[in-house]
């Protein structure tokens, strides 16, 4: 037992500290190219692209246009380079290796390792996004018992023998294919050993082996972005290359060009910087090298390295106060961690499983709303924001409507409908994870409560008096047979058809007898066929393989979802429901294992208006848009925020919450880049949130009753043209609900943005809060601004060490006043600093700067956004070994300068959302512990579970 | 020898509605008449403050009998003989997850900072629940798990706005809606003729359970549980039918979101009492708010302005927002006290109601300033059979885990429990 003022164990502080750092997903790498533009050519050649950690001025570059992506057709991964680690089929002996005890020139640190005997072959495949010509470069390795291979491109005319013999473990010369043309989709390649150099030898006295680094295709044929002049192009096209370079493995990048450390030289390292704090016995930190220095325990705990690693990287420690490495120590600190870290996620391939769960109550009336065929919901969601009055999301068009008809149900009045299907209510809403969604299997429990709300629900759904008008499946499932010779076969069928669509998976024959068995008996109690088959169905509603998202255990981690598996949790993704019959039938045949079908599906679902799920559902929690529901301006002081009607009082927040869901709207429907979600050029507001924006006083001189609409109103789409504007940062949505009643909260406000933009979510406050005035006149009437009360504030180190990260993103924001409209200076005509740094490098001095420096590192919101969404597409919190996938989704999304649709999809293809994922051995202190303690007295309840 | 008897109104206060309760006879069923000479069942029931309290003003000096109440505690001045105030009981802080978070989730499991779950909080079995295994066995519902969280957003994580956990990331969900909790205890017919349908969704589990690794198994055991529960509580309720026909109560109408923040309390109480009263359940848990949920909050008739509960707990070190926070914290006593007499007005064989209850009022956290676990606020109301010594404040050693009280308290309930979380013994004052 513990003591109760010991320190508990390390790795339990380890975990928290990591849990808490990384509540949403993995961490973003602040990496970009040499600020000075003279970038390389190596990636011509083949050999990696040199990198270095970017300090600071960079201030030259330019930034792309994101208004210019738009449209269905991707324009493919254009620089996309396939990693023979990462994007090659493994079959045979092919197996993964990591390089970094051999050098750091191998592209991710790794290859594709195979062996075999004179006349085997190494057979594997990789993708090409379209048919065209390319310039294939590839690169191999080489080693003194590597064989003759014959390389083959079955598909084209490729052909070439290769001697990968050489006394020394190294790359070899860079393969370099003009113009071969590929088809679209997986393409075959095959080396075959036929013999070896004299001088090699034998692998295991029996064959070879072969490596291969990578494959870079460079279309030849392909235009550039329509609206960019050639000038621009070369010039974006070598930041592409690098920046994709760079983000394969974004902190190898820091330091390729760096010298990699000895175990002995970290170890120094980590004492001369590291251990004075992180030594087990500060109170200020959970993070302790003391067992870790020595080099050898580094190796057993990924999480910690990437803390360090991200750390040093990020130039967040030693804290400014401490004694600092000089750069090219800090940057082969950084490349050593890296190199210990990727070894480990090598030879742990793995990412971790995702916990079986139930439906969200929001998904299960998507569920059973196209189970059903129902027109429209089965209760009212107050969570589900958007209320349209016509069908105005129908992404086929890739237009977003000029003008949008629209209220709010969250907020609005008059806008939840009352009851939808008599006696139908919703069970309690599905809250969210902490810096994540609500649809965690860890979260998502089951209570007696709960079966009972399904249990009712089954049954009142299908027996509610508007059922039979408002259900697609009248006729062909309820109404009874005309015939009733074969009624029990007709039945049956019936049955079994609605079972598969309902279970998403086969459903053998014991399970439809009972089914069956039961239609049998209903029928014979109620002597209605409708009858009987509405209770059959009621009971469906609430069975577990209706209700949870199953994943049938796979044996390894390299095994693949089953094709239903697949297809439900593709359909939960995008539609937050039940896969249609096009998708089951490729689940059926299984041809949804094939990752092009799989592509093709998902970009056909994203053309289905269902998946305005991914508006209503995902970008409403990603945006934390709840916290508006209770923002609460002080009603003195921001008078206008509240409007009266009849007895009851109203808030200004109705509007502005869906300003940035509408734009989300619009990317989602024109597959436009998700960097408008940082600087838009448009928006879409009703005529009165227009004014609240740009009119002195809003709303002129209307007094508190009907001071604003409550009901629908008509959100125009409206250009803009000044930068305050534009994006999610700054609506007043957002800057409204960061506040408190009477004043900013740049402390949140720059927690939202590090969680939600940046995916870098700040440690939770420490136990001590000295409080701050809840006013800031109080704080302006001793002559200090927010800002500076606030620095007085954190005078600790301990704070300092935290809030210098945070904070500035939320003086950023301190010319939007608590309801988000923009102020000049102070109310007491203090001037505001909102100047700062981001991530304490990319300095800017407002709000604009700090847009710009976001566009011109795309990759960090790029890389946050690609986290939050594939943490919601799998269902779990991102770990470290999902660090792989991420930089894969990413360096698609960078080609696609963040084409939404490329977002998706990268995530569909990549491995985690296509395998299983494997349960680690648990470590002692995971070990899951017995749910109850067991009583000493006997308790006969039979289902005792112990 | 008097039989348990029900008041012949139960009013469901301040929603203006009644529910009525006809005949006495509606509680004599057959049940009580067979059951003459058993003692009345003992009960256990939880009601929790959220956030900590103000310790200046909640501390006593003297302990025993003639103790002087502080001013927090004045009102249960008018109750003292049938309170216990409990002092210097700790908790485990788990170091690394939130203060917020843990102080709901530990609170009646004084879980230890080694068992995790992945989420990141020590979620045993609460010792409610741990009751409830025994004391659930012969009522139509094995707990009752209640809730008056009064913010309409959803801002925080189940973590933070559930006390009662069946086990390892799986929360006894509390429920907030007066009125679906008064349809799960009165207006049962909806699912009770679903027998069949268990059977058959209890199939589907088995069918489904093969195919699952050992992690999803676990997460399927929660469904298959519920139905077994479910199944229970369909023959019990089925078996009280009468009774519960015959109590006749009217549905709630008014909506918790328009209830004023005493009425939500009350109702919520009253609905409780009503459940422990006509033995529906014998084991409850009520929070009167959710841990942090820096929303603003109305309390009419206290403040005049939406409190800010969460954020004054960080600002008490200055005399104006401390004294703001001091007068919540009687709020929230006045709360218990209120539902404590209503307890001791039911008569019930020879005592009262309060008499066969436990019902303790604390918190996860001591104070909030500083998210402090030592010294938690505990204060037990009712003998629960004869089992606790009332009337008196005891003062424990330093340190003494308060899960020495849960395990007492399993032990009053008849629930012999060896070890809770961090355990070391027993409390002298219950038997």
């Amino acid at each position: 037992m513990m003591h109760r003022s010991s320190p508990p164990h390390l790795l339990v502080f380890l975990l928290l500290a990591v849990f808490w750092l990384d509540a949403a997903g993995t961490r973003t790498a602040i990496i970009a190219q040499e600020g000075n533009g003279t970038s390389n050519n190596d990636s011509e050649t083949g050999s990696p692209t040199r990198t270095v950690v970017f300090e600071a001025d960079d201030s030259n570059a330019t930034i792309f246009d994101y208004h210019q992506i738009k449209g269905r057709k991707s324009s493919g991964s254009r620089f996309g380079r396939r990693e023979g680690e990462l994007d090659f089929e493994l079959t045979g002996n092919s197996r993964i290796q990591s390089m970094t005890s051999f050098g750091t020139q191998w592209s991710g640190n790794a290859h594709l390792l195979w062996d075999g005997v004179v006349g085997e072959s190494m057979n594997s495949s990789f993708d090409v996004d379209r048919t065209g010509v390319y310039d294939v470069m590839i690169q191999l390795t080489l080693a003194g018992d590597y064989g003759l291979f014959r390389m083959t491109l079955p598909n084209t005319s490729v052909n070439r023998e290769i001697d990968l013999y050489s006394p020394r473990v190294e790359l070899a010369p860079t393969i370099v294919l003009k113009k071969v043309r590929l088809e679209a989709g997986r393409q075959p390649i095959a080396f075959k050993l036929i013999g070896a150099n004299n001088k090699a030898r034998k692998y295991r006295n029996r064959g070879y082996l072969m490596g291969l680094d990578f494959i870079q295709l460079t279309p030849t044929d392909m235009p550039h972005n329509s609206g960019n002049t050639g000038a621009e192009n070369s010039q974006d096209h070598q930041k592409i290359v690098d920046a994709v370079t760079n983000q394969r493995n974004p902190d190898t990048a820091t330091v390729e060009n760096s010298k990699a450390m000895t175990t002995q030289q970290l170890a120094e390292f980590t004492r001369a910087f590291c251990i004075d704090c992180h030594n087990g016995e500060s109170s200020d930190t959970e993070v302790n090298f003391a067992h870790a220095v020595n080099g050898q325990n580094w190796q057993q705990d990924p999480e910690l390295l990437r803390l360090a690693r991200n750390a040093i990287n990020h130039h967040e420690m030693p804290p400014e106060t401490a004694d600092q490495p000089d750069a090219a120590q800090r940057r082969a600190a950084a490349a050593t961690l890296n190199a210990l870290l990727t070894d480990y996620l090598l030879e742990h391939q793995n990412h971790a499983p995702t916990t079986m769960r139930r439906m969200t109550r929001y998904e299960y009336n998507n569920a059973v709303r196209d189970l059903l065929q129902l027109r429209g919901d089965i209760y009212p969601l107050p969570e589900k924001t958007l209320r349209g009055s016509h069908d105005y999301f129908r992404p086929a068009t890739g237009q977003s409507p000029r003008a949008i008809l629209i209220g709010n149900r969250t907020l609005g009045k008059n806008q939840v409908e009352r009851q939808i299907l008599t006696g139908v209510t919703p069970f309690a809403i599905d809250l969210q994870a902490e810096g994540g969604f609500n649809n965690r299997g860890e979260e998502l429990g089951f209570s007696p409560i709960l079966l009972e709300s399904l249990l009712r629900l089954g049954k009142t759904i299908v027996h509610s008096p508007e059922f039979d008008g408002y259900c697609g499946l009248t006729e062909s499932l309820f109404s009874a047979p005309e015939s009733t010779t074969k009624l029990d076969l007709e039945a049956r069928q019936r049955i079994s058809r609605f079972l598969e669509r309902a279970f998403r998976s086969p459903v053998e024959h014991a399970t439809i007898n009972r089914y069956c068995d039961y239609f049998a008996v209903r029928l014979k109690q109620t002597n209605s066929f409708r009858h009987a088959m509405k209770d059959v169905v009621a009971a469906i509603l609430a069975s577990p393989r209706f209700v949870y998202l199953a994943e049938a255990s796979g044996t390894t981690s390299k095994s693949q979802h089953d094709s239903y598996a697949l297809a439900t949790r593709l359909s939960f993704f995008l539609w937050s429901s039940i896969p249609d019959d096009e998708l089951l039938a490729t689940a059926r045949d299984g041809s949804l294992l094939d990752p092009q079908v799989l592509d093709e599906q998902t970009q056909r679902m994203l053309t289905d208006p269902k998946c305005h799920a991914l508006t209503q559902n995902f970008a409403r929690q990603w945006l934390r848009l709840d916290q508006l529901v209770t923002a609460v301006p002080d009603f003195e002081r921001f008078p206008r925020y509240y409007s009266r009607i009849g007895c009851e009082q109203w808030k200004f927040g109705l509007q502005t919450m869906i300003e940035p869901l509408l734009l989300f709207d619009s990317i989602v429907m024109e597959d436009r880049s998700i960097m408008l979600l940082i600087d838009s050029n448009y928006t879409y507001r009703s005529d009165e949130l227009q004014s609240w924006y740009t009119d002195e006083v809003p709303f002129g001189d209307r007094e508190n009753r009907n001071r604003f609409n409550t009901n629908q109103q008509q959100y125009k789409r409206r250009s803009l043209t000044d930068r305050r504007e534009g994006g999610v940062i700054t609506t007043a949505a957002t800057m409204t609900m960061t506040s408190s009643p009477l004043r900013t909260n740049p402390i949140t406000r720059g927690a939202w943005v590090a969680t939600v933009i940046l995916n870098r979510p700040p440690p939770p406050p420490p136990d001590i809060v000295p409080p701050i005035e809840a006013d800031d006149r109080e704080i302006e009437s001793s002559g200090l601004t927010l800002r500076q009360r606030l620095k007085q504030h954190q005078s600790g180190a301990t704070c300092a060490a935290c809030h210098s990260k945070i904070d500035p993103l939320g003086f950023a924001l301190e010319n939007y006043d608590a309801i988000g409209r923009w102020r000049n200076e102070y109310a007491s005509g203090l001037k505001i600093d909102s100047s700062g740094e981001l991530l304490g490098k990319l300095k800017f001095h407002d709000v604009v700067e700090l847009k710009d420096e976001l566009l011109r590192h795309p990759e960090l919101f790029m890389r946050a956004f690609s986290e939050h969404l594939l943490s919601y597409a799998l269902g779990r919190q991102l770990k470290v070994s999902d660090e792989p996938a991420v930089n894969t989704i990413l360096s698609k999304v960078m080609d696609a300068r963040g084409q939404f649709t490329t977002v998706v999809r990268a995530i569909t293809q990549s491995h985690a959302f296509r395998f299983h994922g494997h349960e680690p051995s648990p470590k002692a202190s995971e070990m899951p512990v017995p749910a109850m303690p067991v009583p000493a007295m006997p308790v006969p309840d039979a289902k005792g579970k112990q | 020898m008097k039989k348990n008897r029900l008041s012949r109104r139960a009013v469901l206060r301040g929603s203006g509605v009644t529910i009525a309760l006809p005949l006495l006879e509606a509680m004599q069923g057959n049940r009580t008449h067979a059951s003459a000479m058993i003692p009345a069942p003992r009960r256990l029931a939880f009601f929790y403050i959220p956030n900590g309290v103000v310790q200046s003003a909640w501390n006593m000096n003297e302990v025993g009998r003639d103790y002087q109440l502080s001013p927090t505690l004045q009102p249960i001045e008018s109750v003292r003989e049938e309170i216990l105030v409990l002092s210097n009981l700790d908790r485990i802080k788990v170091a690394g997850t939130d203060g917020h978070a843990q102080a709901s989730t530990c609170w009646l499991s004084s879980a230890a900072p080694d068992e995790l779950s992945p989420a990141g909080y020590p979620l045993k079995r609460t010792i409610d629940q741990i009751v409830a295994d025994s004391a659930g066995r012969e009522t139509s519902f094995r707990s009752l798990e209640l809730s008056c969280n009064p913010y309409e957003d959803n801002r925080e994580s189940i973590y933070f706005d559930n006390i009662s956990w069946f086990g390892h990331g799986h929360v006894a969900r509390s429920m907030r809606d007066p009125i679906e909790v008064f349809n799960r205890l009165f207006r049962v017919e909806e699912y009770t003729n679903s027998t069949s349908v268990l059977d058959l969704v209890m199939e589907d589990a088995r069918s489904l359970g093969v195919k699952l690794s050992a992690q999803d198994r676990h997460k399927l055991a929660e469904y298959t549980e519920a139905v077994r529960t479910v199944e229970k509580q369909i023959t019990r309720v089925r078996q009280r039918q009468h009774d519960i026909a015959k109590l006749n109560p009217t549905t709630p109408i008014k909506a918790w979101q328009a209830m004023r923040r005493d009425e939500f309390i009350q109702v919520m109480g009253d609905l409780m009492i009503l459940a422990l009263q006509s033995d529906l359940t014998r084991v409850a848990t009520l929070m009167t708010g959710p841990e942090r949920w820096g929303s603003p909050l109305n309390v009419e008739g206290w403040f005049e302005k939406p409190i800010q509960h969460h954020s004054w707990t960080h600002g008490q070190h200055n005399a104006e927002i401390r004294k703001q926070l001091e007068r919540l914290d009687l709020f929230h006593i006045e709360q218990f006290v209120q539902l404590v007499k209503k307890m001791r007005d039911i008569k019930e064989g020879d005592g009262t109601l309060l008499d066969n209850t436990a019902f303790m009022l604390g918190s996860g956290l001591s104070s909030g300033e500083h998210h402090v676990c030592n010294n938690l606020p505990s204060v037990i109301a009712g003998r629960c059979g004869g089992a606790i010594k009332t009337g008196q404040h005891v003062r424990y050693a330093e340190g003494t885990p308060i899960a020495n009280l849960w395990r007492s308290l399993a032990m009053a309930m008849g629930v012999n429990v060896r070890r809770v979380g961090d355990s070391t013994g027993l409390i002298s004052e219950i038997s």
